[in-house]
């Protein structure tokens, strides 16, 4: 039997685990490592932005993943020919 | 053309002297890892091709391009593991990047004494992760079943004319949402201070939505925990024993680890 601990380790973690351990300095970024050893020369990202635009990611990503039916895609094509109201452009 | 350079973490130099760095590709798979002994401290760093690696580039990259963000923080992640493995490391936070190798160099020589202080502070030390995830409806019907103010004003209520039950029952249902928050919020304290009595040092993080998780549960604790290295199987004990006292309580619980020190290495005074 593996002890708690292999257990824990030999989990696979996801990548908001990952981001959330990663971008840890970046949150509390004032008086941090990166800014006070860099001051200026440093390519750095305001990461509290970051962490707000990755959640807003996850979820945009998760909802793209539906399929598309070609049923779908046909009431798209014609809500634009309705929409743009130029058929030729958007009919076969 | 100058490089930029990728900065992983900072090491003892007499440890990497120690244990040979595997060959490992680096950030962009042209470069590979090396390290830049800086007398007690040795940079494990990879080159980066200034051209490709702007800050706007990089910026574009993590709003718009979730695949590469994925890819570029599994590689961060993965390389900081194994660091974390074969030394005492400070770990560098997600695409800390300068803009040549001098600049690092005057950078991570004006803090020596800092990081020097920092790696004792976490020799030896392992950096574990807690978070406790809730569903409320379980949660919220023990609150609603035993909990003493909601009782008295749901007696109080029956004896009221129909025409106010109404209104009084829609306070009440507020008063069991607040009760619940309070309970949440108390049994997280509740196992987080057992969870410290383990540690040398503790903290408490930012929850992530639900957006982020891409759980039904709400994340309601997220805390981190730095132990000495023969503590962690009792911590990892304790864990268990909350996680059985709290499942009935609606409340989840898991732990990852051990993390590379993201969260004590660094700098400055840290209370526990």
């Amino acid at each position: 039997m593996p002890s708690v601990r292999e257990t824990i380790e030999n989990k696979e973690v996801g990548l908001i685990d990952i981001l959330d351990v990663i971008l840890d300095k970046g949150v509390a970024i004032k008086g941090d490592l990166i800014i006070s050893i860099a001051g200026v020369d440093l390519v750095y990202l305001d990461l509290r932005v970051l962490i707000s635009s990755v959640e807003t990611l996850v979820q945009s990503y998760e909802n793209n993943r539906k399929d598309v039916t070609s049923d779908q895609f046909d009431d798209e094509r014609r809500a634009l020919v309705d929409a743009t109201g130029q058929p030729n452009k958007w009919t076969d | 053309m100058v490089k930029k350079v990728y900065l992983y973490g900072l090491v003892p130099t007499s440890e990497y002297e120690e244990s040979v760095l595997p060959e490992k590709r680096g950030f962009d798979d042209e470069e590979v890892i090396h390290a830049l002994p800086m007398g007690e401290i040795a940079a494990i760093l990879c080159k980066l091709d200034s051209n490709a690696y702007t800050e706007s580039f990089i910026e574009e990259k993590m709003n718009n391009d979730l695949e590469w963000l994925q890819k570029k923080a599994f590689h961060h992640h993965e390389v900081l593991m194994l660091l974390n493995k074969l030394y005492t490391v400070i770990p560098l936070s997600f695409c800390t990047i300068y803009n040549n190798e001098d600049s690092l160099i005057t950078s991570i020589s004006s803090q020596m004494d800092q990081l020097t202080e920092s790696i004792s502070r976490i020799y030896g030390k392992e950096e574990w992760n807690v978070k406790v995830f809730s569903n409320d409806e379980i949660l919220k019907k023990k609150v609603s079943d035993s909990n003493s103010t909601i009782e008295a004003k749901r007696k109080e209520i029956s004896s009221l004319p129909p025409g106010k039950q109404f209104f009084e029952k829609k306070k009440l249902d507020q008063l069991v949402e607040r009760e619940l928050e309070k309970e949440r919020e108390q049994l997280c304290v509740h196992i987080h201070d057992e969870l410290t009595a383990y540690a040398v040092q503790a903290d408490v993080k930012k929850n992530w939505d639900k957006k982020a998780t891409g759980r039904k549960e709400n994340m309601s604790w997220n805390s981190v925990y730095l132990l000495e290295q023969n503590e962690v199987n009792r911590f990892l004990e304790e864990v268990k024993i909350q996680e059985q006292k709290m499942g009935e309580l609606g409340l989840q619980m898991e732990a990852t680890g051990p993390w590379p020190a993201y969260h004590f290495s660094r700098l400055g005074q840290m209370k526990k």
